[in-house]
């Protein structure tokens, strides 16, 4: 798991998506064509309607496909243009969470972000921040990604 | 020009946002809890109207003789009666920066112009009832609101004389007055809670009161405000005689100090426009989601045959879009071959948010603009994009 982590550490670009509500903040000129951040283009955002439109499932499918990292951005709390999307969304990623440490995948590897239209500048940053911990915590083990769909586990679904 | 100055007045609202989020945590930030707080204060009035309710004479001699009575022997009666005072000035400020909060962030368009429509009527009869009640007092003031009133009411042509009678009686001001005063405050007060049902009929779970910090923050505020400052009594009214003093209450009398500036119809043309100006507001200058870049990802779709019945989606859809009715036939997963209840979507109300999406563990949801196969389609590209990052 820490076989990055060292000397060629900085060199490293954690692979990571991120899904992004229309309302939150504005991304258009941040991303090229295929959605990678231009300042961190190993960051690839999708676009959705709402925080709370995203399926958990659709975060561990991400991970399983080979992402370092997914995170979700909503827009600030108690202002969802949908007025619960983000609180749904942050409830849903929690439960995700801690039923993937209970199979060994740190925490860092899924966030839920919340970030207003015009605040780019923080989110930037906390991308930054979060490319930051992934370097030292290292690229995911394919052993500890999830290996079974949500949809097959509902009871324990969100 | 009207565009532009709401795109700034929004940069403006969402600044004050990310301020007042450097203040108190986001769950606690004041200004998302506008709503919540002008329900507070609505209560806050009901209760302590109720009890200046049970003290108040409805007559000509009796209504000023009985406030002064509550404010001056009643224990905590004057207190009572400036909370209900300035609760009543919180209830027009909070419902106010309810308005323009929604207003400026474009919480009213499209599907959400119920809340909207409902919330300018309840802010004219909440207004409405703010006025009869400083009538009530039955001082100086009040008599000459009513004076003022009724010059408003006569001046529409046509309607008005039988307006003002309905205000006043037919026999002028007179015995018959307070009780019709009294009906056309406690009146309006509770249609307000009919007119809230039509504000939350589309929501699930609104905000309806703000968090405990904040109820007892406002509690404390209006008590605060009633013992340090007492609400006086003026002159008691008498019919005829010149008002010697008009203090003014900028929140609920303003059109009645304009009514002595301009001529009287031109005030009920600037209420009556202002009010008719918030209903059309929503439907003004309105360009389609297309045309405003918005994502139109369609109606929320069940599939029939995945549903289960758990009722997750009808937890979670924010405008009570989803209903669960009796199942017609067993679904065709297993999971779904026993349920008792189906969700249907109820075209009219969905907002094509897509949180009932994310709710279902079932894939039993579908946008058809943007399918479940479309995002783990996009999501296996995206993982694709990270790894082949430009050099
Ligand atoms: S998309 Fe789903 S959650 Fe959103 S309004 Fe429609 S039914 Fe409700
Ligand atoms: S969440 Fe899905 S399975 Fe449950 S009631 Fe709604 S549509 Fe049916």
């Amino acid at each position: 798991m820490s076989s990055a982590s060292g000397a060629s550490a900085q060199a490293w670009s954690p692979k990571v998506v991120g899904f992004v509500c229309d309302w939150a903040v504005a991304t258009g000129d941040l991303t090229d064509e295929r959605g990678r951040l231009t300042s961190h283009p190993s960051v690839v955002l999708i676009r959705v309607p709402c925080s709370g439109f995203i399926r958990p499932a659709w975060l561990e499918d991400a991970l399983k496909a080979g992402a370092d990292a997914v995170f979700v951005v909503g827009c600030p709390y108690g202002d969802c243009l949908n007025r619960e999307g983000n609180y749904l969304m942050r409830e849903r990623v929690d439960q995700l969470q801690r039923r993937l440490q209970r199979r060994k995948v740190e925490p860092e590897r899924l966030s839920m972000l919340a970030h207003g239209l015009h605040d780019r500048e923080a989110f930037l940053g906390e991308i930054a921040a979060l490319l930051e911990r992934l370097r030292q915590i290292g690229p995911a083990s394919k052993g500890a990604a999830p290996a079974r769909r949500a949809a097959a586990a509902p009871a324990e679904g969100s | 020009m009207y565009r532009r100055a709401l795109t700034a007045l929004q940069r403006f609202t969402l600044r004050l946002d990310v301020g007042m989020n450097r203040v108190y945590p986001t769950d606690w930030n004041p200004l998302y809890y506008t709503g919540g707080l002008t329900n507070l204060f609505l209560f806050i009035l009901v209760l302590s109207g109720i009890f200046i309710f049970f003290y108040y004479v409805p007559s000509l001699v009796g209504a000023h003789a009985s406030i002064v009575y509550l404010t001056e022997q009643v224990p905590y009666g004057g207190l009572i009666r400036g909370i209900h005072r300035y609760s009543a000035d919180a209830f027009i400020v909070a419902a106010l920066l309810h308005l323009f909060r929604n207003w400026f962030t474009d919480r009213y368009l499209f599907s959400r112009d119920s809340p909207w429509i409902s919330g300018m009527f309840l802010l004219l009869f909440g207004g409405f009832a703010g006025v009869t009640g400083y009538i009530m007092v039955w001082d100086e003031r009040g008599l000459a609101l009513l004076g003022i009133f009724d010059g408003l009411l006569r001046s529409i042509p046509a309607a008005g004389t039988k307006l003002a009678e309905w205000l006043v009686g037919a026999a002028g001001v007179g015995e018959g007055t307070l009780p019709r005063i009294l009906l056309l405050h406690v009146g309006p007060a509770s249609l307000l809670y009919v007119l809230l049902w039509w504000h939350y009929v589309r929501l699930r779970h609104p905000k309806i009161w703000p968090p405990a910090t904040w109820v007892l923050v406002s509690l404390g505020l209006v008590t605060l405000l009633a013992a340090l400052l007492p609400v006086t009594s003026g002159i008691p009214a008498t019919p005829g005689a010149r008002p010697s003093t008009m203090p003014l209450d900028v929140f609920f009398l303003l059109p009645f100090w304009l009514a002595g500036v301009v001529p009287p119809f031109l005030v009920v043309l600037l209420v009556a426009g202002l009010f008719v100006a918030g209903l059309v507001i929503p439907y003004i200058n309105r360009e389609s989601p297309a045309e405003m870049g918005v994502r139109q990802p369609g109606v929320a779709q069940v599939i029939d045959g995945n549903c289960t019945g758990c009722e997750l989606c009808y937890y979670d859809c924010p405008y009570n879009a989803i209903i669960m009715v009796p199942s017609p036939y067993p679904g065709l997963t297993r999971a779904a071959a026993s349920r008792k209840l189906l969700a249907v979507v109820l075209d009219s109300r969905c907002i094509q948010c897509g949180i009932c999406i994310g709710a279902c563990p079932f894939e039993a949801l579908e946008l058809p603009g943007m399918l479940e196969s479309d995002v783990t389609r996009r999501v296996e590209e995206a993982v694709r994009a990270a790894e082949t990052v430009p050099a």
